[in-house]
């Protein structure tokens, strides 16, 4: 028994390695668009420092629009990168060859996860020479230990809503396309990514409650930029919120890859292109 | 006869360019799904108008921005929509090579289908001028506007939204997996270089000129000076109505001549390289 489970582990362990490998390779494979990934996810967090900026707003403001444009590559990872890739995957014919292999599809997207979080990584490293060396960002004294503890719960709960967001992929085609598409600007404006999330008062907190990322967003900022940014909660807490979302989302993607991969199978559309 | 056959032509692949764009979706979902961008970029911009209002020393200016973001809607529709127009059917539905082989031929394909994102581009306009006039507050005095400098600026960068559209094309047509990369790089690089949300002299110096060789720049500050009365550059606020229309109608025209020629040049070099139908299994 606990022989199977130790080779089911090595199994997820490696299917995981494996497809972490294909995403880091993939990723810095064409050097054009790997500056391109770095580059242009920053030029939409320029301009609205730049907003600022015109506005005669205090440099505090700069710093909070920065921090969230670095995070919004993320985001754009979480979407494209883990959320859409099952439609890619559909599209060239290659999913079924995910159901066809011996290991767990939460090997394959936790593997995804995990590629696609190291790309992210050194793309968003553009965005923090830029908050530096450009936008010169004044940031508290902070614990790295804190940052590190709040951006991994973080990851976590974003890469776990990801992992959601593929599984409506099994089943739909273009629908999820295009609710990922239209999932883009909302969720910057309902995660508050360029001004502080209590501008939206009350509704900002509803924000909160459905988006990891709202409440990630204003963890950072308060661990990099203490008191000059008052929170939604204690970062304590906010903590603790990321860590439940990532604990929830992770059985639900479970229970939803199994659910609509019997439901797509049975309806004929798990390989069904151009849908 | 031949205008006949071609507005023929261009009401049948608008019809089919309205059909892909929305038939995945029942009527209320589709509707929503158009709303819902413009919307939250609006809300966007107002909450962080909304957080400065109390510390922000040039507050007045943010109408201005507004503004511009709403018509940059054009931009983002119908340039990059037109991009994307030539990277889905060469790779998602893999007609490229059937169109462009076809009597329709691709140009007259790729104006039809520009109209449904025209009219997308609209309506998203349309949304966040409402949106922003009775919702957030954003108005204008409408005795500091100026109607016929403002119809030619909106005919003038209309057109070069469509040229755009066309020299994109072409850079997809060129271009196949990082088409994608590029055509998003796109977006977000006139975003910035045409100072939609702030004005241009912020950005530096040795970027600049950039930013005034592209029609939008100048598109952009027009509508601000003759819609609201006042634009946002300080540079471009020392030339005269008659100066910077003139200003951007040169540019526009300009740009256009380039981005025919461009086009031109980037069929005959995808056609060479055997672009048209190559696809990459993204």
């Amino acid at each position: 028994m606990s022989r199977t489970l130790a080779a089911d582990a090595m199994l997820f362990v490696r299917a995981a390695r494996a497809r972490a490998y294909v995403r880091i390779v993939g990723s810095f494979r064409e050097p054009n668009g790997l500056i391109a990934d770095a580059v242009f996810p920053n030029l939409g967090m320029c301009a609205f420092v730049l907003m600022y900026r015109a506005l005669g707003a205090p440099a505090y403001y700069e710093a909070l629009a920065v921090i969230g444009g670095i995070l919004t590559t993320y985001w754009m990872n979480v979407l494209w990168g883990m959320g859409a890739q099952f439609y890619w995957e559909k599209q060239s014919g290659q999913l079924q060859l995910y159901f066809a292999a011996p290991c767990s599809r939460m090997a394959i997207l936790a593997g995804m996860a995990a590629g696609g979080l190291l790309a992210s990584m050194l793309r968003s490293l553009v965005g923090v020479a830029l908050a530096v060396f450009v936008f010169h960002v004044q940031l508290e004294p902070f614990s790295p230990w804190h940052l590190a503890a709040v951006f991994f719960a973080t990851m976590a709960a974003l890469y776990t809503l990801g992992m959601i967001m593929a599984s409506l992929f099994l089943l739909y085609g273009r629908e999820a396309w295009h609710t990922c598409n239209a999932f883009m600007e909302p969720a910057f404006f309902l995660s508050g990514l360029y001004f502080p999330i209590r501008t939206l008062g009350a509704f900002g907190a509803v924000a909160a409650a459905i988006l990891p990322l709202t409440l990630g967003v204003d963890a950072l900022r308060q661990v990099l930029l203490g008191a000059r940014s008052p929170g939604l909660m204690p970062v304590r807490w906010e903590f603790a919120a990321l860590c439940g979302f990532a604990v929830l989302y992770f059985f639900v993607a479970r229970w939803s890859l199994r659910y609509l991969e019997n439901l797509s199978k049975r309806e004929g559309r798990l390989t069904q292109r151009w849908q | 006869m031949a205008v006949s056959e071609t507005f023929t032509r261009l009401r049948t692949s608008a019809w089919l360019g309205w059909q892909v764009e929305s038939n995945w979706a029942d009527p209320v979902v589709f509707f929503i799904y158009l709303i819902a961008r413009p919307l939250a970029v609006s809300l966007t911009l107002a909450a962080m108008y909304a957080a400065t209002r109390d510390t922000a020393t040039q507050g007045a200016a943010f109408a201005g921005f507004y503004v511009a973001n709403a018509f940059h809607a054009y931009v983002n529709t119908m340039v990059v929509g037109m991009g994307w127009v030539i990277f889905e059917e060469r790779e998602e539905s893999e007609m490229l090579k059937y169109v462009y082989v076809s009597p329709m031929g691709l140009v007259t394909y790729i104006g039809g289908r520009s109209f449904v994102r025209f009219v997308l581009g609209s309506i998203s306009a349309a949304l966040m001028l409402v949106v922003g006039w009775f919702l957030l507050g954003v108005r204008w005095d409408f005795s500091l506007t100026q109607p016929l400098p403002l119809a030619i600026t909106l005919v003038a960068g209309l057109a070069a939204t469509l040229a755009a559209g066309y020299l994109i094309c072409g850079i997809a047509m060129v271009l196949t997996r990082s088409a994608v990369t590029v055509l998003e790089g796109c977006m977000l690089g006139l975003y910035l270089l045409c100072g939609v949300i702030f004005p241009v002299d912020l950005m530096p110096v040795w970027i600049r000129p950039l930013s005034y060789v592209l029609p939008f720049t100048w598109w952009y500050e027009c509508l601000r000076r003759f819609l609201l009365g006042h634009g946002s550059s300080a540079w471009m606020n020392t030339l005269t109505d008659a100066q910077l229309l003139g200003a951007m109608l040169a540019v526009c025209v300009g740009f256009s001549l380039v981005a025919a020629f461009g086009y031109r040049e980037l069929d005959r070099l995808a056609r060479r390289l055997g672009r048209l139908d190559q696809t990459t299994m993204f």
